[in-house]
């Protein structure tokens, strides 16, 4: 395998100007959509099949260091989780990793189950109606098996959006943290940048300046097929229990009325 | 804000996962009685194995009319991820269906005066089958379990739960047609009554043991997610629905009916039992999806 590639959002530096969710657009002929109207700069409101960057807007009261309200921004996308739980979903192995340590969806094979949509963690998977699929962000995998990087981070102006070497890229964002920490932004931490952490770690990571529960982001994201063994151990345990009463009802000696 | 997409299954899916149990719960309550006196319980095995590939028929359709890209079924045929609750369910459902098959029509030649030597072969068949069988009606509930769904996946005991119901609902169905073909004073029809009963009171524990497991979760948005089952949008039909009519009242009835043996009451009871199994599933699904 390559050397893993990621993508590092520092919230930090963004200035919500969406030249990413257009050039995600763009570079992937994404149709445009029916406007979401939020009452804040945020179109949509969440991820969708045509909406696979999203600029998400946050007001945070007494979120500054001085005490006044922050104004959030952030641009999601895709984590490419190390351990998806989507991939580990799709029964037909449409979705797969790349040498490159992204995940994404096969459009030739996926059968439109949609089961991967309800076992992502951050809601990214979502149903393609036109197409029968599922979509999502691929990590611009054209682009970067011809030596350029994603759309989005080419296209951003502040480089809030960096593009290279997982290892390389999460010795930067420590930097950066602890700079923003100096500089008396106290919540300033890395989501996902830790590969021993939640889902093996996220190969599109964030800096973020609140909790990650201010941004919508779980806190402890778990694997879904962590649930599997316990729950088919239970459903043994069903399974035997009501073995047991079959066998209790049809061996039980018949009533004297019926002989 | 939460940031989960629903996968929006249809209740087609609920239909499914309904058939599905009731198949497998069925084809078990007839190898087992197969296996208990294959003579005197004929009839009930008869009735199981019939209903199991019946009940079968229309599942694999809906599943595949389902898909976002229906002609690529097959692509499910090209995965073996153990990982996965839906890779399994299908290949479990592909060997449960030839099994099915197989009791049928080993069950037809019987009737047709042809079976004189398959007794080994319908064993045989029922026991893998009936593994088949208990995997097909609880994979769903481990299914539902292993997403990112606040309530699903919050709890526990869903498979348990699914198998369960799958087992009463194949009881009640299979009593059902007893009924309708004039045997209700068979002894198999007694047994049938008994394994109502004790399937309804498993299905009531793993009930509450879902409920509970998921209020007991450490997750907020689980918890949230439990209200819309128990007060929510979907509260009087889990509480009224799916608990009271269809599982608590069938299983006084049950109680009730040990004596007296009334065929009304067998039916009664049976009908409200597949009535609750399917709002139990359906109510399940829907308040996991809200």
């Amino acid at each position: 395998m390559a050397r893993t590639l990621a993508m590092f959002t520092d919230t930090s530096l963004c200035i919500g100007c969406r030249a990413c969710q257009v050039a995600c657009k763009q570079w992937n002929e994404l149709d445009m959509e029916v406007p979401d109207w939020t009452g804040t700069y945020q179109n949509h409101t969440h991820f969708t099949d045509k909406t696979f960057r999203l600029v998400r807007f946050i007001e945070e009261p007494g979120g500054q260091p001085n005490g006044d309200l922050a104004w959030l921004l952030m641009s999601d996308v895709c984590k490419h989780c190390a351990e998806a739980g989507c991939q580990n979903a799709c029964p037909t192995g449409a979705i797969y990793r790349t040498e490159h340590g992204t995940v994404n969806i096969d459009q030739d094979v996926c059968n439109g189950c949609r089961y991967c949509v309800s076992a992502c963690p951050f809601g990214v998977v979502s149903f393609n109606e036109q197409t029968g699929t599922a979509r999502k962000c691929t990590f611009c995998n054209d682009r970067i098996h011809n030596g350029l990087g994603p759309a989005c981070a080419k296209a951003c102006p502040t480089e809030s959006i960096q593009f290279g070497f997982r290892d390389e890229l999460v010795g930067r964002a420590q930097k950066r943290v602890e700079a923003l920490k100096s500089m008396g932004f106290k919540e300033a931490q890395l989501y996902g940048a830790d590969s021993s952490g939640f889902l093996g770690g996220l190969n599109a990571f964030f800096l973020l300046l609140a909790k990650p529960a201010t941004y919508g982001l779980p806190d402890n994201p778990r694997l879904p097929q962590r649930n599997v063994l316990v729950e088919s151990v239970l459903s043994i345990g069903s399974a035997l229990l009501v073995g047991l009463g079959a066998l209790v009802a049809f061996r039980q000696r018949p009533g004297s009325k019926e002989h | 804000m939460a940031l989960l997409q629903s996968p929006h299954w249809p209740v087609l899916i609920d239909v499914y996962f309904f058939l599905g149990g009731l198949a497998g719960g069925a084809f078990v309550i007839a190898t087992i009685a197969n296996l208990v006196d294959a003579r005197r319980f004929r009839d009930v095995s008869r009735a199981g194995y019939y209903l199991a590939l019946v009940a079968l028929i229309p599942c694999p359709i809906i599943l595949i009319v389902d898909l976002g890209v229906p002609v690529r079924f097959m692509n499910m045929m090209r995965a073996f991820n153990p990982l996965s609750p839906m890779s399994m369910g299908a290949w479990a459902l592909l060997g449960f269906s030839a099994c099915a098959f197989l009791a049928a029509l080993i069950t037809l030649l019987e009737d047709a005066g042809r079976g004189r030597n398959l007794g080994g072969a319908k064993t045989a068949v029922g026991v893998v089958g009936a593994f088949f069988g208990f995997f097909v009606a609880a994979y769903p509930g481990v299914l539902l379990s292993a997403t990112a769904q606040p309530l699903w996946a919050g709890g526990h005991a869903l498979g348990a739960l699914f198998l369960a119901v799958g087992a009463s609902t194949g009881a009640a169905a299979m009593a059902l047609v007893l009924l309708l073909v004039g045997r209700r004073a068979a002894d198999g029809m007694s047994r049938l009554r008994t394994m109502l009963v004790l399937a309804l009171l498993i299905q009531l524990v793993a009930v509450g043991v879902f409920v509970v497991s998921v209020q007991g979760s450490s997750s907020l948005a689980a918890a949230r997610a439990l209200t819309t089952l128990t007060s929510g949008a979907y509260g009087l039909t889990f509480w009224l629905g799916a608990i009271v009519v269809g599982s608590v009242l069938p299983l006084l009835i049950g109680l009730a009916n040990f004596k007296r043996r009334s065929p009304g009451l067998t039916a009664l009871a049976s009908v409200l039992v597949l009535v609750g199994g399917f709002l139990v599933k359906y109510v399940i699904v829907a308040a996991g999806q809200a």
